[in-house]
């Protein structure tokens, strides 16, 4: 989560620091920079006081695609927005953006109105190519579905009696150990 | 918690056998069972029943609910309201499940009993999704469901209990606090 790279400003300069700007070869970079950082780096640096650096919204959580989210969360792909959509979202409040509350909000409402898709999905979908399914979730509700399919199948597995079934662990058969019988 | 295990806390429930042996009263730890003459009927634990019913020394008595009947008659109360009907036993599923593959010869109509039981828990884990959903989505601080069975909250519990904790994690990020007191993750 912590290697996306966020687009940022610099406010101050940074002197002798100019390696880390890849598009351009100065010694050292000037105010007013705009780059790419680690959001880890960015939440380090950032301090509204000494104003370090600004940092500016991933297009995601901006006036227009909150808009799409509050019309309907579900046909958005989250994964191709960005895997760790709600994970990112939770870290960019550090950032003190005057649109916070909205971003909070947004972020909530979504993971609410999607919650309804990913339990069907992950409820129903019983020994059939999931990948379908999974594609357009965001890495915490395929957190969510993975946890779900292990209830399903667990069910599943004792209702048609498989539970008390002894099966050879998979990894000693991959090993392939010789047996009794081929000596 | 593990199906399995849910099943084995179902086998505590007493069931009717009919012997084709005896034997004197015989005290265990959890209670006494009653003296056992052929062709008396007496009342035992599931897990004893099933014990002597592979041994092929009882036949066993299906237990009252599990009529075609009665059952039609539960389906149909489960899907005419919206909450959860009180049902005969708070194992139902899984007496169904060891009854009919142990003693299916014992139990008239067996096929029909499989179908409607397994209509009612259709009916009952999808009435629990719908809650479920609307519970989420209104972000409600608890909720009450009467006459669930622990199987069915088992099939739920982890999924359930996961988005909410996501859910909440979300929801303090609306109210900050101070930023010492949030944690690293989301």
């Amino acid at each position: 989560m912590d290697t996306n790279s966020l687009p940022c400003r610099t406010e101050t300069a940074f002197p002798r620091l100019g390696f880390l700007e890849k598009s351009s070869d100065t010694r050292h970079i000037p105010e007013g920079t705009k780059m790419e950082m680690p959001l880890w780096l960015a939440k380090g640096l950032y301090e509204r006081k000494r104003r370090v650096l600004s940092v500016e919204l991933p297009k995601v959580y901006r006036e227009g695609w909150r808009t799409v989210f509050s019309a309907d969360p579900t046909v958005v792909d989250l994964h191709k927005m960005g895997p760790y959509y709600y994970g990112l979202g939770s870290q960019l409040l550090h950032f003190h953006n005057p649109e916070n509350p909205e971003i909070a909000q947004a972020v909530l409402q979504t993971f609410i109105g999607r919650f309804r898709r990913t339990m069907d999905a992950a409820q129903n979908a019983y020994n059939e190519d999931t990948s379908a399914l999974v594609e357009p979730l965001d890495s915490l509700e395929r957190a969510l579905f993975k946890v779900g399919q292990n209830g399903l199948n667990a069910f599943q597995r004792w209702e048609t009696g498989r539970a008390s079934h002894l099966t050879a662990s998979s990894l000693v058969l991959n090993y392939r150990k010789r047996k009794i019988t081929d000596l | 918690m593990d199906p399995s295990e849910v099943e084995f806390l179902s086998e505590k429930e007493i069931v009717t056998i009919i012997p084709n042996f005896s034997l004197d009263k015989i005290y265990l730890i959890g209670g006494d069972l009653g003296p056992f003459n052929p062709g008396l009927p007496v009342e035992v634990p599931v897990w004893l029943a099933l014990n002597l019913k592979q041994r092929q020394k009882c036949r066993i008595v299906p237990p009252d609910w599990m009529d075609v009947v009665k059952l039609e008659e539960i389906r149909d109360q489960e899907r005419k309201e919206e909450t959860f009907a009180p049902i005969p036993s708070p194992y139902y599923m899984e007496l169904t499940k060891l009854l009919l593959n142990h003693a299916s010869d014992n139990i008239p109509k067996a096929d029909e009993i499989r179908t409607l039981v397994k209509d009612i828990w259709d009916t009952r884990v999808a009435k629990l999704r719908l809650s479920a959903d609307s519970f989420i989505s209104l972000q409600e601080a608890h909720a009450k469901l009467d006459n669930l069975t622990l199987m069915e909250i088992n099939t739920t519990r982890m999924f359930l209990l996961d988005s909410l904790n996501y859910m909440y994690k979300l929801r303090t990020n609306m109210h900050p606090g101070s930023d010492a007191a949030r944690s690293q993750d989301y």
